[in-house]
């Protein structure tokens, strides 16, 4: 061991014990559980007609944090590009055998009704917008993985995965701007109108199953054309 | 006891993951240890939420008590914007990778000097 990796262990160690120390001494003086929990657990039905609370925490009670959190993304993707620019955005993978080409064409049908899936039930089941989103754009890394990058590229183009990306950032600020308009505040959900539905069916959740939508196609085209930029080629 | 134990393993989740990012000159295993002590976060968000006896924050007929949902909602911006940081980390490794021919930052750095 060199002497830097000593003082790294040193440096690990004594931050690995302050952290244990602040999270035991929290939870020693921490005390009950706080109100807030209960409050948000049980106002969640009333406030949103979601019956996920974590769903409604996100696009209800915080949802201009989850704008945050969507541009968070947003200027990630637009690091990533401006990384890569100049790079040839079209790699030369050549693609797998057809035995592997022939499965995932007949797999990818199954492959996109679990986004689908998840996306649409986020305010009903754990799931939502970003875990839709992140398994529709593993859907295709494994196109392309199967398939090459050259068809892929030419299937679904990587600048416009740019453009929708930005798109449906706007389409986010414009669904909380439906709240400024109905007189309320930005993003507000029942307060603008938004019919609540029959908690716990598909049809619930006023804006959120909406916002959930818009957030899968951003995640999915974001981390899409991050990964077309990382297998690019480099340019000139 | 059970939140106890979670944090001890969060604190050593962390410990490992400082010293991989300390000790390490590779970027690529920079990047995965930044991201072994991000999950370490999560360990403890995970263990804040706990509550004995509770149901996952889904709201059923004929379930009193549930896990806290705050820490839920800030576990998912965490991974939320893990993921963000260490695309970009990944991204400038790929770069100095193309540049130098190597991803050692100590190898680019004595190069430099």
């Amino acid at each position: 061991m060199k002497m830097g990796h000593a003082a790294a262990a040193i440096i690990a160690l004594a931050s690995s014990a302050a952290v244990l120390t602040l999270t035991l001494v929290f939870a020693v003086t921490g005390g009950e559980a706080p109100q807030l929990a209960g409050a948000m657990t049980s106002g969640s039905v009333a406030a949103s007609g979601s019956v996920n609370v974590v769903t409604t925490i996100l696009l209800d009670f915080r949802s201009l944090d989850t704008l945050g959190e969507a541009s968070v993304i947003f200027a990630s993707v637009a690091c990533v590009g401006v990384l890569f620019r100049g790079s040839r955005r079209i790699g030369t993978e050549p693609g797998l055998g057809v035995l592997v080409r022939r499965s995932v064409g007949y797999l990818s049908a199954l492959f996109l009704l679990f986004p689908l899936y998840i996306v649409a039930h986020g305010h009903l089941s754990p799931g939502g917008g970003f875990q839709g989103g992140v398994s529709l754009a593993v859907l295709l890394i494994l196109l392309t993985v199967a398939y090459g990058s050259r068809p892929m590229a030419t299937a679904v183009d990587p600048s416009r995965l740019h453009m929708t990306e930005s798109l449906s950032a706007l389409g986010f600020l414009m669904a909380g701007f439906v709240g400024v308009l109905q007189g309320t505040s930005f993003l507000a959900n029942a307060a603008a109108g938004f019919p609540r539905g029959v908690p716990g069916s598909l049809l619930s959740g006023g804006l959120i199953p909406v916002l959930n939508a818009i957030i899968g196609v951003k995640v999915a085209s974001g981390l899409g054309s991050i990964f077309f930029d990382f297998q690019s080629e480099r340019g000139e | 006891m059970l939140q106890q134990a979670m944090y001890v393993a969060a604190a050593i989740v962390f410990g490992i993951g400082l010293y991989g990012v300390l000790s390490r000159r590779d970027m690529v295993k920079i990047c995965v240890s930044l991201s072994v002590m991000e999950s370490s976060l999560i360990m403890i968000l995970v263990a804040l939420a706990y509550r004995p006896d509770a149901a996952a924050p889904i709201i059923v007929d004929g379930v009193a008590t549930y896990v806290d949902p705050l820490p839920h909602a800030l576990a998912l911006t965490a991974i939320v914007i893990g993921a963000g940081v260490l695309s970009v980390a990944l991204a400038l490794t790929v770069i100095v990778h193309r540049a130098h021919g190597t991803s050692n930052i100590a190898v680019v750095f004595r190069r430099g000097r």
